[in-house]
Parts: C-alpha cells; structure tokens; sequence
C-alpha cells in the first residue's frame, strides 16, 4: 500500500503519462496534458463570405481595410454605395453603362446583394455558387466563382455581354474578353471524401 | 489608329485611373492584412459526403511554394459564423485554434457576445481536437459526429490572376485569354475544414434573393489575440 502510494505521488509530480500501477492491476492509464491557455479576447482582422468582394469592389486599400473589420449587418449601409459606384466606374472605363445581368439584377440590387459579405447554404439543396439551375446555396471545391462573378458582373442579359466578339468580321476580335479568364476547374481534382482537399504539392 | 483602338486605349486608361484591383477569390487581401497569418484566402460550404452533413472550408496565408513549412499562428483564431435568421449576425459560431501541433475547435455553440470581438468559450458542448497535418497524409479526427481537419493542402482556387493584372495593367486589350493560366496551380495553402450534421447548424429561412430555397449564411472571421 504504501509502496502504491509513492508510485502514485510521484507519477502527478513527474507529469508521467502512461501507465501507472495505482491500482495494482496496470490498468490505469493516466494522461496528464499541459493546461493550454485559450483566454483573452481576439479582434477581427479579416472577413469573408463570398469569393472576390472586397477585393472586386472597394476601391481604395482603406475601403479594402474597412470592409474587413465591418460587421456584416453593416456592411450594407456602409458600402453598397461604394460598391455601386465603383461598379458604374467599371462599365464607365469600357465606354458602356451597367446591364442587368443574367439574374435581372440592376446595378443597386446586385451591389446590394453583394455588399453584405456572407455566403448562403442550402442544408437541403443542392450546394453550389451557381450552376445554372441554383444560385448562391453554397460553394463547392470546383465551382467556377471567378467567371460566375464575372458573367454577373460584366455579361449583361446574356450572361455573354463582352466576351471577345468580332463585330466588324475582320477577324480581330472588337470587344475585351471579360466574361470568363479561360481557365477552368478541370485541374483540381478534390477528394470525395473527407477532407476533400488534395494534398499539398512538394511533399 | 482606328476608332475601336482608341477606344480600348480608352478604356485601359479609364480602368487604371479606377484603380482597380480585382485579385483573387480573397487570396490578395486588403494592406492591412494581406500576407499576415491573419489572411483568409477562401470559404466554401458545400454538402458532405454524407448528404446529411454541410462541410465547412476555411483556408488562409495563400500562394504557399511547395515545400513551404509555414504555419497556423497560435494568436489567430478562425471563427465560422452562421446565421440562422438572415439578420446578418451570428447565431452560432464555430472556433479553431492552434496549440503546439493540435488544432482546437470548439462549437458550433451560441456565443455570449457577437461582432468584432470574440472569447473563447472552452465549456462549449462541442469539443475536438485534430493533429495538424504537414505531410501528404490527411490527418482527421471526429467527435459529435463532427469531423475535423487542419493542415496543409493544395490550394484548389484557380484564377489567371496575372492576366487580369495585365488587362488593368494596359498589357492586355483583348482581356482575358483562351484559355488562360492557372496562377494558382501548384501552390499551397493552410485549411481549416469541419463537417458538421446539418441538426447542429441551426435553422433556416427564406433565400433573400428570392429563390424560395432555405439557406442560412455563413461567414468566416480572422481574430488576433489582443
């Protein structure tokens, strides 16, 4: 008993983790863990919802800075003028005026959707940030969020607005290429179980 | 120069005087936190393998070169927010943090105060707790039903970001390419990802674009330790 005893005392002193004979039957396991430290209070430096916003739409690195550490209950009111008028600016350098989009979206709806940086999920839906059937209920690991942006941005009711068109037919295409950068997911092959993401490169 | 050139000429200019900057899905971030450890690249949320689950993925410090040995900061922690009514302020949040190699998540539970500030509520019902993965071998880990993962991945965003900086650039009056490249291919990034039962996730309502789907939105945050 009073051998045990010792055992014991000296297992809590020394931290030991494994097994101890406390109880005489080798059974005990004994896992003493450092206590981890998770107090204080931590203050937000960056925010994200949907791919691309702040980034896309305010236009000055203060806008940028603010948007990140704007609620997003306030991000409306703060920035949906912003973002319109930078939108507007867009069109503006291209010669042209804002089109509603493939969604009907005007400019003041879209920039309203938009302004509020957060990402809708459908638990009960298909997930995805569109793909041609459902829009903005999630996004997936291959979704196309870069041309989805930009077709909703720049594509007008066609969806295909500027998009390298030959107008004059001498073979030199007229209009930028806008609505899409030409690359598409067909590099990224995800996991189809957890955690989905490939593993890094160079290891 | 014919009228079509000047007028390309025209809109480069114009697009440079805007000054924009459309850079990659967050990759790119504002000054104040672009290239910190505080950088958030990208959120998905998408249906899990099991269709009773929604996955959860938060990356940050992007654009890593293979071989990199960067990793999470113990000062910062992310934090998923969902709201379950469409006002726009969190229901229910979901903390991950690192300690010595481990990554430590608690939630999804309701947190006492909401906003920029954020405690961690270490009694929360939801515990875990998963080894962080620096290798090619996915560490996991799961309790609740909830499963977990941190730890280096390959970036799966892909933009042609440089040919976007050469159209804002004036390098580029035709735009983008076809097809374009994948600035993206070959880089790391650092992730954070969680599947979470739906029944843990709270309620939904209307999709406020009026599509009638039932949604509830979800956001993630980069907090420092003050």
């Amino acid at each position: 008993m009073k051998i045990n005893s010792i055992k014991c005392i000296t297992a809590t002193l020394l931290l030991v983790i494994g097994l101890t004979s406390c109880n005489n039957d080798d059974e005990g396991i004994i896992i003493v863990e450092p206590t981890l430290d998770f107090s204080g209070t931590f203050a937000q430096e960056d925010q994200m919802g949907r791919p691309g916003i702040n980034t896309v739409f305010s236009a000055t690195p203060d806008i940028e800075n603010n948007f990140n550490v704007t609620i997003p209950s306030e991000q409306g009111a703060a920035f949906q003028s912003l973002f319109e008028t930078q939108l507007a600016g867009l069109h503006s350098a291209f010669g042209a005026t804002y089109e509603n989009n493939i969604l009907n979206l005007d400019i003041t709806t879209l920039t309203t959707v938009l302004a509020s940086d957060v990402l809708q999920v459908a638990p009960d839906a298909p997930t995805t940030y569109f793909d041609g059937t459902n829009v903005l209920t999630g996004r997936t690991l291959t979704d196309d969020v870069i041309d989805v942006s930009l077709i909703l941005l720049f594509g007008g009711q066609t969806g295909d607005r500027f998009n390298g068109q030959d107008i004059n037919n001498d073979g030199t295409p007229d209009l930028p290429i806008l609505v899409t950068d030409g690359v598409s997911a067909a590099g990224e092959t995800p996991l189809d179980a957890f955690p989905y993401l490939e593993a890094p490169h160079g290891i | 120069m014919n009228r079509i050139k000047k007028t390309k000429l025209f809109i480069i200019g114009g697009l440079l005087s805007i000054g924009i900057v459309l850079m990659a899905a967050d990759h790119l971030d504002a000054p104040a936190v672009g290239g910190t450890t505080a950088d958030i690249t990208d959120f998905y949320a998408f249906e899990g393998a099991n269709s009773d689950n929604t996955v959860l993925v938060a990356n940050v410090q992007g654009l890593l070169a293979p071989g990199s040995t960067a990793e999470f900061d113990e000062n910062i922690l992310v934090e998923i927010n969902i709201d379950n009514d469409g006002d726009l302020v969190e229901d229910l949040i979901i903390q991950a943090i690192p300690r010595n190699g481990t990554m430590y998540f608690f939630g999804p539970y309701r947190p006492s105060v909401t906003g920029l500030n954020s405690t961690i509520n270490e009694e929360a019902q939801y515990l875990g707790q998963v080894e962080i993965s620096t290798g090619a071998n996915a560490i996991s880990s799961s309790a609740n039903g909830i499963s977990y993962f941190a730890g280096l991945r390959e970036d799966p965003f892909f933009f042609d970001s440089s040919q976007f900086n050469a159209i804002i650039g004036g390098m580029a009056p035709n735009g983008f390419n076809n097809p374009g490249n994948d600035d993206f291919d070959g880089t790391n990034i650092l992730s954070i990802v969680v599947e979470v039962p739906n029944a843990l996730l709270g309620g939904t309502f209307s999709h406020p674009a009026g599509t009638g789907i039932q949604v509830f939105n979800t956001w993630v945050e980069a907090k420092r330790k003050q």
